[in-house]
């Protein structure tokens, strides 16, 4: 059965673009969405942008270059001689 | 995602696990090679998070310093990374809520980074890269801390949901909220006129 337009599909769609984008919606979620954007220009280019935006950062190589300071390690090799001390405070707990 | 150096966990014959339970056990080498193999990705990761290089610089030496202390809790129930990484975005957060009490911030951008350019692209494409990274870094400089964590965790490292909801210490759900509004947020700063 074809569903029918809902008054509220533009303002929903706008707001599940990204997930749209990122496979995380459901089949009749996935259906309204795209029934909605293929006849609105805004939302048909809201997914592009949302595309767009996601290639762009992934597609980032301006810090490939980047080392870590050579000093990373100060803090530690002037802590070494106490040890690890399992101090609660400064790792987080394991699966928290 | 970009490759980064530094990516990868130590190869050098000793597997990840000798290496913690030598470092549980207080062998600095150990976790100066287990800590190491991801401290260039790691460092980069602050810096897109922090967008200041020295801030960087100090809050990666305290991660390093907190993990070294921390390290007789790491049980292996998660990975290295995925705990090392933790405490990254946890320093990080820290870090920008002590910014915010000051006066003057400061804003991601290439220029701020101290970037090198890619040296193979040809001018015009330089031009165009510059251009795109100084406007993604200031849009992502404009988003709240939990935000960026989110576009930087999943969209720039490229890590799975779970991985990255793991670090940012929130649930699968929470986590996927927060990067499709830092979606929305980021189309709405750039403008779909730049993006498509």
């Amino acid at each position: 059965m074809r569903l029918l337009g809902r008054a509220d599909d533009h303002q929903w769609s706008q707001q599940h673009l990204s997930h749209y984008v990122e496979g995380d919606l459901g089949r009749r979620a996935r259906r309204r969405l795209e029934r909605h954007a293929r006849g609105c220009v805004d939302c048909g280019r809201g997914i592009l942008a949302i595309r767009a935006l996601v290639r762009m950062f992934r597609g980032l190589d301006d810090l490939a270059g980047v080392r870590a300071p050579a000093g990373i390690f100060d803090r530690v090799r002037a802590a070494g001689a106490a040890g690890p001390r399992g101090d609660a405070a400064s790792a987080p707990p394991q699966n928290a | 995602m970009a490759q980064l150096p530094g990516r990868q966990p130590p190869q050098s014959g000793a597997t990840e696990a000798s290496l913690v339970a030598r470092a549980r056990a207080g062998d600095v080498d150990a976790f100066e090679q287990l800590a190491g193999g991801y401290a260039d990705r790691l460092f980069a990761m602050l810096l897109r998070l922090l967008g200041d290089r020295g801030e960087a610089e100090d809050v990666a030496q305290e991660v390093m310093l907190r993990a070294w202390r921390g390290i007789g809790r790491f049980d292996g129930r998660s990975t290295f990374f995925t705990w090392l990484y933790r405490i990254a975005v946890n320093e990080a957060n820290r870090s920008l809520a002590k910014r915010s009490r000051r006066p003057a911030s400061v804003s991601i951008d290439a220029e701020a980074l101290k970037l090198p350019a890619a040296p193979r692209d040809e001018p015009s494409r330089q031009a165009e890269n510059n251009e795109l990274r100084t406007e993604l870094g200031t849009a992502l400089s404009a988003l709240p801390p939990p935000y960026r964590t989110a576009i930087v965790l999943r969209d720039v490292e490229g890590l799975s949901i779970q991985e990255a909801a793991e670090i940012a210490g929130v649930s699968q759900a929470a986590f996927k909220s927060r990067l499709h509004q830092a979606r929305l947020r980021l189309r709405a700063l750039i403008g779909d006129d730049a993006l498509t």
